[in-house]
């Protein structure tokens, strides 16, 4: 079965009289190893879509799977637990914590899993390297440029092998080369470790270089395409 | 080591608020040490008073006298098992009247015998007691030993010579033959000496007119009565009852009467100090909530990634908890350190020249006074952790 399955997933927020359809009725799969942009217009849903995923919301109707997993099943200690081992969350601000410093906020998820620390260091290590931070290892998050701190917090989102990482926005805060940068250090995680990645962009040249692209409009899928093969090698 | 991190991130308010709980704990172990000492002194009284029965002449009697043959009469009293005549003087006649929680420097004359019967044992560092026989021996109490720095083979007049005496004062040279062991308790206080050289003494108090046609031999100032050893209170005011009505011309205390006394002075004591330390303490706690739920307010970003990456409700909330915690255990042990650093200075460097203490640190008032801050800190930051562990990751992800 799908990494991921979402079958009439709807989340709706009521304003006084008003319902409010965030996300209405998205059905979909995504295979394990997958690289999917998520894009639409701003308020179409892409966030609450993530947030979904992430079991950050809980969805008004409809239900998730996550590796199998019917997550409408699962209580909020589960479901902590499902956040901490199988998803990966980066957003847009970053959200270092500044009083540590790479390797401690790289290590905080470890925080939240049996037995976290003692196999999680090693691999936070790596992971550091494999972003390309192995000099700032102890520098506090303050001192790092955007681009530093995204990596740091893809880093993270990876600390505990998740089989699925979500990221909103992440190269919305840096410039376009910045940017192109990240995206390529998501594709060769996604390749080299098979991990699904979810990207939310507003950028449709980096959307473009994703393996399969969804367009929300209105809280639905509007498009849901697989593009050319070509388009999919490394810049 | 993050929460310490925490702690320390906002120097100047988390040393505010330690610097709360550090005033609220140092003014506990301060009062409670002095509630402490105090309690000693009482816990002396009532196992001195809990034991024996004092016998006095009747109330409306001007002179405090007794004549000796009432000690015989009492002995007939069933239940009494013995019966000692003492008298009491006043160590330093005279000086200036001084307030103090501790019981003035007195000369205490008795049979040594009566040690075996008193529920107050004293036991000596140096030396043996002033035998019933010599005359011109003294056991000293360890503090008015170190008061006027004598050791056994010294000698020391007694009563003091005050620097205001008048020209018929006279006091006699005694040698200190022991020094007892410390009690906290009233025997620090007393120089012990025979009853032959007691009768010395009273005569020397006597108006000269009187001194010779009255023989002292022949009269006592009070009279300590004993019943069988660990005789219980009940018992002994049963005792006290019978002498009451069997012996003329006497009047015996109910030792229940004395102790019930001296533990409500002990009580009122105590909870008034303690009522302004906590009062002092619940404030420095009042000052964690606040820094705690300022603590969270800033850290509501935080919060919502710590819950993004699996920490459960339960995580941040204890996240939250162990900082308030910390913050009452530095408070608790800063406030602690400073208050026996007073204590000991008190007690030491500026001790008072009458040897008295004022504080006693116990390991009770230890617990208490560090216990109780950790567990305020710890009280403190339920609702401000609650609040934390609660909040919405969603909304806490998108705040500012
Ligand atoms: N907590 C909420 N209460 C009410 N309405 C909400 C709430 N969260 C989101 N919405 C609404 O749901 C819709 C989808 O929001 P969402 O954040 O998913 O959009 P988005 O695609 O991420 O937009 P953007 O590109 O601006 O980030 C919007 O109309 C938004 O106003
Ligand atoms: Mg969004």
């Amino acid at each position: 079965m799908a990494n991921v399955r979402l079958i009439e997933l709807t989340k709706h927020y009521k304003r006084g009289s008003e319902i409010i359809r965030a996300l209405d009725g998205v059905t979909l799969d995504i295979e394990r190893g997958e690289f999917v942009a998520v894009v639409g217009r701003s308020g179409s849903g892409k966030t609450t879509l993530l947030d979904l995923l992430g079991l950050l919301l809980k969805p008004t109707a409809g239900s998730l799977f996550i590796d199998d997993i019917d997550t409408s099943q699962l209580g909020d200690r589960q479901r902590a637990q499902m956040r901490a081992r199988r998803v990966g969350f980066v957003f847009q601000e970053y959200n270092l914590l500044s009083g540590m410093n790479v390797l401690e906020n790289v290590m905080l998820p470890l925080r939240y899993v049996k037995d976290g620390k003692a196999s999680g260091k090693q691999r936070a290590l790596e992971l550091i390297e494999r972003v390309g931070l192995t000099d700032r290892i102890k520098h506090r998050t303050t001192e790092l440029s955007g681009g530093q701190m995204q990596r740091v917090a893809i880093a993270r989102s990876m600390v505990n092998q998740p089989s699925l990482i979500l990221l909103d926005e992440p190269t919305g805060a840096v410039d376009t080369e910045t940017a192109q940068q990240l995206v390529d250090l998501l594709k060769r995680l996604n390749s080299e470790d098979q991990v699904t990645i979810v990207l939310v962009t507003h950028d449709l040249d980096l959307a473009g270089q994703a393996r399969r692209q969804i367009k929300l409009k209105d809280g639905k899928v509007l498009t849901d395409e697989w593009l050319p093969e070509k388009e999919l090698l490394p810049a | 080591m993050e929460i310490i991190r925490n702690v320390g991130r906002h120097k100047l308010r988390s040393f505010l608020t330690i610097s709360g709980i550090v005033i609220g704990v140092l003014a506990l172990t301060t009062m409670g040490a002095l509630a402490e000492n105090f309690n000693a002194l009482i816990d002396g009284g009532v196992k001195y008073f809990g034991g024996s029965i004092q016998v006095g002449p009747p109330d409306g009697q001007a002179a405090n006298l007794l004549p000796m043959s009432k000690i015989d009469e009492i002995k007939k009293v069933g239940g009494v098992e013995a019966a000692f005549p003492g008298y009491q003087f006043a160590a330093k006649p005279g000086g200036a009247i001084v307030v103090s929680f501790g019981i003035p420097d007195t000369i205490v004359a008795g049979d040594p015998d009566e040690n075996n019967y008193s529920a107050l044992k004293v036991t000596y560092a140096q030396g043996r007691p002033a035998s019933a026989s010599s005359h011109g021996e003294v056991a000293l109490g360890s503090t008015i030993a170190h008061e006027f720095n004598k050791k056994v083979g010294d000698t020391i007049d007694l009563p003091v010579r005050p620097a205001d005496a008048k020209p018929d004062f006279v006091n006699h040279s005694f040698t200190v033959v022991g020094v007892l062991n410390e009690t906290k308790t009233a025997p620090d206080s007393f120089a012990y000496i025979n009853i032959a050289d007691g009768q010395m003494l009273l005569r020397d108090s006597l108006p000269a007119s009187l001194q010779s046609s009255i023989d002292v031999t022949q009269i006592t100032e009070g009279i300590s009565v004993y019943g069988k050893p660990g005789s219980s209170l009940s018992n002994l005011d049963k005792i006290a009852d019978r002498i009451n009505s069997q012996v003329t011309g006497v009047k015996a205390t109910k030792p229940s009467d004395l102790v019930n006394g001296f533990k409500s002075g002990g009580a009122i004591f105590t909870a008034i100090t303690t009522a302004a330390a906590l009062l002092a303490l619940i404030i420095g706690g009042l000052s964690v909530v606040n820094t705690m739920f300022m603590s969270v307010a800033e850290r509501v970003r935080e919060i919502g990634l710590k819950k993004a990456v699996g920490a459960t409700t339960f995580n941040v909330m204890g996240e939250f908890l162990l900082e308030a915690t910390l913050i009452g255990l530095i408070g608790g042990l800063i406030g602690y350190g400073l208050g026996v650093l007073i204590v000991v200075a008190r007690n030491t460097l500026f001790a008072p020249a009458d040897g008295s203490t004022l504080f006693l640190i116990t390991p009770a008032l230890t617990i208490f006074a560090i216990g109780f801050a950790t567990v305020l800190g710890a009280v403190a930051g339920v609702l401000p952790a609650w609040r934390a562990a609660r909040l919405d990751p969603v909304i806490a992800l998108r705040n500012e």
